[in-house]
């Protein structure tokens, strides 16, 4: 619960955010939760006119053997686009947006690590449309639960034990570990 | 048969990383004449400037969206022929029904291909060289 101006309690709206899905709101009063491996959060909002949104994506290896660079690019800026616009629908300024990063872990002992594909991907991408990253919270091999408060910005996040998609077995099988789990990131 | 190298392409988006997916895409199968503004009206200036004989313009931008676009250019004679093919995300398809009403030549659903990008291209000017 908050309270608004007046001192009274504010039923707290809790939102979902699950992958391949966004979210965006101007409830003061709504929280935006996810639960992050290596998939990529974006939490992008403009104080000013307390407008919020959060996604959440995963970009694989695809199946016909693409890059994950170019998945990322292609899938990515997409999921960036689609919460973008439907902020600048609710009336937040494009030159006012500023943005919180989370996610991206390495959750597997692959070779390909595509945490840091998606990771890197978001910084570029942010970086190109010029939208400020005014914090982040990437990479490592914990996952992440994620609660976000549109209309300010604010972030609280959580090291969990086991993110969702740390369960799924992916849908190719990962290479076998490098010797002695070498680490290429 | 059109040769890729010999058209001219406007990509209009208010996003950078999608005009560089696009102008990829392009440069991809073989088209690399191409130039690009950031939204409707720059778009507009644009081609009023120098004629092309393609725009991708995506659907959603601030000042003038494209559809907007698209009825700025049928309605200038000097460019009204020049082909439009537009961007949409998946929530848009209801709308590319409006902007056939204004002459689109085709439709782009975003995410997409290099390979959807040269079909797309192809329906509308023949295979490409």
């Amino acid at each position: 619960m908050h309270s608004d101006p007046s001192g009274h309690a504010a039923p707290v709206r809790r939102i979902s955010v699950i992958q391949g899905e966004h979210a965006v709101s101007t409830d003061a009063g709504a929280v935006m939760s996810t639960v992050l491996g290596s998939c990529v959060a974006a939490c992008v909002y403009d104080e000013a006119r307390g407008v919020g949104g959060m996604n959440h994506f995963l970009l694989s290896e695809s199946a016909t053997g693409a890059r994950i660079e170019e998945e990322a690019m292609r899938y990515g800026a997409y999921a960036m686009e689609v919460l973008i616009n439907d902020l600048m629908k609710l009336g937040a300024s494009r030159a006012g947006l500023k943005c919180k990063l989370f996610g991206g872990a390495k959750m597997f002992d692959s070779l390909n690590d595509v945490g840091a594909a998606n990771a890197a991907f978001a910084r570029r991408f942010m970086a190109d449309e010029g939208i400020e990253v005014v914090g982040a919270s990437l990479g490592g091999r914990s996952a992440r639960r994620i609660e976000f408060w549109p209309a300010s910005g604010r972030v609280r996040q959580r090291e969990v034990e086991q993110a969702p998609e740390a369960v799924v077995a992916p849908k190719r099988a990962p290479p076998p570990p490098a010797t002695g789990g070498v680490e290429l990131f | 048969m059109p040769a890729a190298a010999n058209l001219h392409v406007l990509i209009v988006d208010d996003q950078q990383t999608m005009r560089s997916l696009v102008r990829t895409g392009l440069n991809q199968i073989g088209i690399t004449n191409t130039r690009e503004a950031p939204d409707g009206e720059e778009g507009l200036r644009a081609i009023l400037q120098r004629s092309a004989h393609l725009v991708i313009c995506d659907y959603n931008m601030p000042k003038l969206d494209g559809l907007g676009l698209l009825r700025a250019i049928r309605s200038h004679p000097p460019i009204k022929s020049t082909a439009f093919i537009m961007l949409t995300g998946r929530a848009d398809r209801d709308l590319v029904a409006r902007a056939a009403q204004f002459g689109v030549n085709n439709y782009l659903v975003k995410p997409f291909t290099v390979q959807t990008l040269r079909e797309k291209i192809e329906q509308v000017f023949g295979a490409l060289e």
